[in-house]
């Protein structure tokens, strides 16, 4: 589904990626974790080329991304669901328009466009505030919103960049439940940069530790967290037995 | 960066752009119109429309009432549908401005302007300000009547009339304007003025040097077929020079009609120029020339004692505030003033006395010619007399002698006594009446009678209109004292003596060719052997736009001026309004973008150059389509300016209309196209402007 091959991305002198590989199969959901910096956020930017990588080669979906230009592009940023850890909503918009406008901008029928908003509203428990504005919801429903905007293409992948680390802990869990449910409910495949431990080890079949720019372990969950081989797995091993 | 335009954005901007130019030099335009209109209402309010009056009447600001009244009638009388208005007043002077009827707006009526006006009160001047018209100011009187001929001639030319040293051309048609200042001016190119100027000091024949001066010119065959002509003339600084004429005038005679004073310096003693020597009698005397033994001075302070006769005062050396120094020489004082209002008395007096003469003379003579008649008439009697005594000694004589003793003793005795007397009457009075025979009654008649005439001559002069008249003449002398004259005079020569006096000049015509007037000074200077003499060029005359016309220009001016600012400020306006957010988008755009290696070339940002380009596109189209104009700006200037503001706004996109890059990295992240970003993400938040008005036509949320 998704494979990424010596990416490398500099900001100034700044690397913040140093080759990273990568390769994600259909359907996996796979937590990347790391501490802040290590170049988590820039990978999963990288897949859609909302930042450009300086070199690599990300292949999704059998496409190679980096070739991709113009309308090719877009189609792929369409099917590639993006949720933001700003929410990054349009503040002017409705919540409902927030979820649907990329639709009929591509030409969808607004009723139908509407009627598919308003479902998928209802799947993250905000079908009652699809005429407020983003400014007038909690941080957790602007980001119930934001996921509901990526879930409404019905995308093949879903890139979620720290959901919840914009949240005050108490509204972390209803934006974990809603993730939790996607994932379960859904076969899309989920690439998810968190610093939830237990969130990871609960959703994730996969589990990415990254440092300095690099993927420097990768296993199943129980395997990472319980046997470590980084250093910054065993981090992670000590912060779960705590 | 063009990518961000590809795909139908570039179309948005091209619309944006042409839009901001139209609106800009409408903009531009409508403003600078507007102010011109205001002004030009304004100034027509105060100086009436183009054509609408011919004369401006300046007059004391005190006598405008009366002035008003006077200008009325003459209208009403010589004028009738005249129109008047009194408009600005400046400096203590109304003005008033009077519009002619066409039927009077001629030659001769403008040019008998004073003859009409002269009288008005309060007076104090007038111009001419006949439209549509050119004026040729300071037209050299030598081709006055010639250029007036030529200028005649030219097509739309009404008529020229003579405005002082001024022509004023009238046209037919305001448009003729450009046309006829364009002829004028090639009219003026033909002649040129040469002027050989003398310093000051050097006392020349000017007529004799102009003729010279011509022979050279003529004999180094320059232009043949120019015409050379001496119109060297006083005209130019006669007031000045007959000013300080009077001034030298007025010097010298105050200067006779102050005492004379004359100081004999005592042995060994040096008096120079300007010292002052102090009297017995507080006078003050300044030194005014030594020649030799003979120095003179004049009183600057204090009045001698009037006398007619010599005053000898001892004099010394002033040393200042009252004190004394040596004693320099005895001081004669003699003043003629006092010695003229004496002889002014003594005239007075012997006219009094002469008319009591005159009547007096008059009775002697009456008395002489009676006495006369009276002698006449006595010498008739003694005539008469003669004869009976005559007859009487003949009697006497030759008598009867038939008588009686008595009777002849008697007339013996009687005889012999009447004898005796009548001998000695009739000798004696034959004798005397001989010689009073002899006197000439009538020519001494005839003298009292012509003695009588002068006397009566005398007595028809009007002596008490003489006697009135020299009383005036003696009241009217300066009723100034001594140190008052010195003071004057004083005053005076500091004047004279800081007076720049134009020195000689001669002034030569060239018709039909230009000399350089470098070329000639030289020559002039060798050929008339006055290495001094400086040669200086000049037209006949100057073209310039009539008064209203210039204020009209100035307006027109300012209107592109303001135009120009209005154009830089809605330049900056719309780019920082509408372009910078479109900078600010790239700005985001080219920062997510792929970092290539560092090269010279990646190292100059296309941004800049894009807003560059952009802010000069806008400024010099604005620029051109409002007609602006800024003094010292040309196009390169224009363009420059608006390629800097461009360069500027993007330099400080961000603070003048920052975008919302969360809300920007959601519209591509959902697969817009960059112009779906543009009109749905980026513009509708933007800063109010042209591009977010557009925008609401296709935007669809």
């Amino acid at each position: 589904m998704l494979e990424i091959c010596d990416l490398h991305k500099s900001f100034g002198k700044v690397v913040a990626l140093d080759g990273v590989d990568l390769k994600v199969s259909k359907g996996e959901t796979v937590v990347i974790m790391g501490p802040s910096g290590c170049g988590k956020s820039t990978l999963i930017r990288c897949i859609n080329r909302l930042t450009e990588p300086d070199s690599g080669k990300i292949l999704l979906c059998g496409q190679d991304v980096m070739q991709l230009e113009g309308k090719e592009l877009q189609q792929l940023r369409r099917n590639v669901g993006f949720v933001f850890q700003q929410f990054n909503l349009i503040g002017r918009l409705t919540v409902l328009e927030n979820v649907i406008f990329h639709l009929v901008l591509d030409g969808m029928d607004r009723a139908e466009a509407r009627e598919k908003g308003l479902s998928v509203l209802a799947k993250v428990g905000l079908e009652t505030a699809e005429g407020r504005r983003p400014h007038e919801l909690s941080g957790g429903q602007q980001q119930r919103v934001g996921i509901a905007r990526a879930l409404v293409t019905n995308p093949e992948i879903m890139l979620w960049d720290e959901p919840t680390a914009s949240l005050d802990p108490i509204l972390v869990g209803e934006v974990l439940e809603v993730m939790e449910e996607l994932v379960r409910s859904t076969a899309t495949t989920m690439v998810i940069v968190t610093h939830e431990v237990s969130f990871a080890r609960k959703v994730a079949e996969r589990i990415v530790f990254m440092d300095k720019g690099r993927v420097v372990e990768e296993g199943e969950p129980r395997e990472v967290f319980e046997h470590p081989r980084s250093e910054i797995g065993k981090l992670y091993r000590k912060l779960l037995s705590h | 960066m063009l990518v961000f335009f590809r795909d139908g954005f570039y179309k948005d901007l091209i619309l944006l752009l042409v839009i901001t130019v139209v609106i800009g030099a409408v903009f531009a335009q409508g403003i600078a119109w507007a102010i011109d209109a205001y002004f030009g209402d304004t100034l027509d309010g105060m100086i009436g429309e183009y054509g609408e009056y011919d004369v401006i009447l300046h007059i004391r600001e005190e006598a405008k009432e009366a002035a008003l009244r006077e200008l009325e009638r003459i209208g009403n009388e010589s004028f009738p549908g005249y129109k008047l208005n009194q408009t600005l007043t400046i400096a203590g002077q109304a003005n008033f401005f009077f519009g002619l009827p066409e039927v009077y707006r001629n030659k001769e009526v403008l040019e008998s302007i004073t003859s009409y006006f002269g009288a008005v009160p309060g007076i104090n001047g007038y111009t001419l300000m006949v439209e549509p018209s050119v004026l040729i100011r300071g037209v050299h009187p030598a081709v006055r009547e010639g250029l007036t001929e030529q200028i005649q001639d030219l097509s739309g030319v009404r008529f020229v009339v003579k405005d002082g040293v001024n022509l004023v051309v009238v046209l037919t048609s305001d448009d003729l304007i450009s046309q006829a200042t364009h002829q004028i001016e090639e009219i003026l190119e033909n002649y040129q003025i040469v002027e050989l100027r003398f310093p000051m000091g050097f006392e020349v024949d000017t007529q004799e040097v102009g003729e010279q001066a011509l022979a050279v010119l003529r004999s180094q065959g320059w232009a043949q077929d120019a015409f050379y002509q001496n119109v060297t003339s006083a005209q130019y600084g006669e007031d000045l020079d007959a000013f300080l004429k009077t001034l030298v005038e007025m010097r010298d005679f105050l200067g006779s009609y102050a005492s004379q004073v004359r100081i004999v310096p005592k042995s060994g003693v040096q008096l120079g120029v300007g010292e002052l020597v102090v009297l017995e009698e507080d006078l003050v005397i300044e030194v005014t020339g030594v020649y030799g033994e003979l120095v003179e001075g004049m009183i600057v302070e204090g009045a001698p004692t009037q006398s007619t006769d010599k005053i000898v005062l001892k004099g010394y050396r002033y040393l200042g505030e009252g004190e004394r120094g040596e004693f320099v020489g005895d001081v004669e004082i003699e003043n003629e003033r006092y010695r003229l209002a004496y002889a002014v008395d003594e005239s007075l007096r012997l006219l009094a006395e002469l008319e009591e003469l005159s009547v007096q003379a008059s009775t002697a003579v009456d008395n002489a010619d009676a006495v006369l008649t009276t002698f006449q008439e006595a010498l008739m009697q003694l005539e008469v007399l003669q004869v009976q005594m005559r007859q009487l000694n003949e009697g006497i004589t030759g008598g009867d002698s038939k008588s009686s003793g008595e009777e002849f003793l008697v007339t013996l005795l009687l005889n012999g006594l009447f004898q005796t007397l009548a001998q000695g009457v009739i000798h004696t009075g034959e004798e005397s009446l001989d010689s009073l025979q002899h006197l000439d009654i009538e020519e001494m008649r005839k003298s009292l009678t012509g003695i009588s005439q002068q006397i009566s001559n005398v007595q028809e002069i009007d002596v008490a209109a003489i006697m009135e008249q020299i009383g005036f003449v003696r009241d009217t002398l300066p009723n100034l004292n001594d140190a008052e004259i010195g003071q004057s005079i004083r005053l005076i020569n500091t004047y004279l003596g800081g007076q720049v006096i134009p020195g000689e000049r001669v002034q030569l015509l060239v018709q039909g060719s230009k000399l350089d007037e470098k070329a000639v000074e030289v020559l002039f200077q060798e050929e008339l052997q006055n290495p001094y003499l400086h040669t200086y060029s000049t037209s006949v005359g100057m073209v310039t736009p009539d008064a209203r016309g210039e204020v009209f220009r100035i307006l027109k001016e300012v209107r592109s001026i303001v135009a120009g600012l209005l154009s830089i400020i809605f330049t900056v306006i719309v780019l920082v309004l509408d372009h910078a957010t479109i900078f600010s988008t790239l700005k985001y755009i080219q920062r997510s973008a792929r970092t290539g290696p560092k090269t010279w070339l990646n190292r100059l940002n296309p941004l800049y150059l894009f807003g560059g380009m952009l802010g000069s596109v806008i400024l010099t189209s604005v620029y051109y389509l409002s007609r602006s104009r800024i003094p010292y700006l040309n196009w390169s200037s224009v363009l420059f300016i608006g390629f800097v503001l461009g360069v500027m706004i993007v330099t400080w996109a961000e603070r003048f209309s920052p975008v919302d890059s969360m809300e920007l990295m959601a519209g591509q992240c959902l697969g817009l196209s960059n112009v779906q970003i543009m009109r749905e993400v980026v513009v509708p938040p933007s800063r109010p402007g042209l591009l977010n008005l557009l925008n609401r036509f296709k935007q669809q949320f």
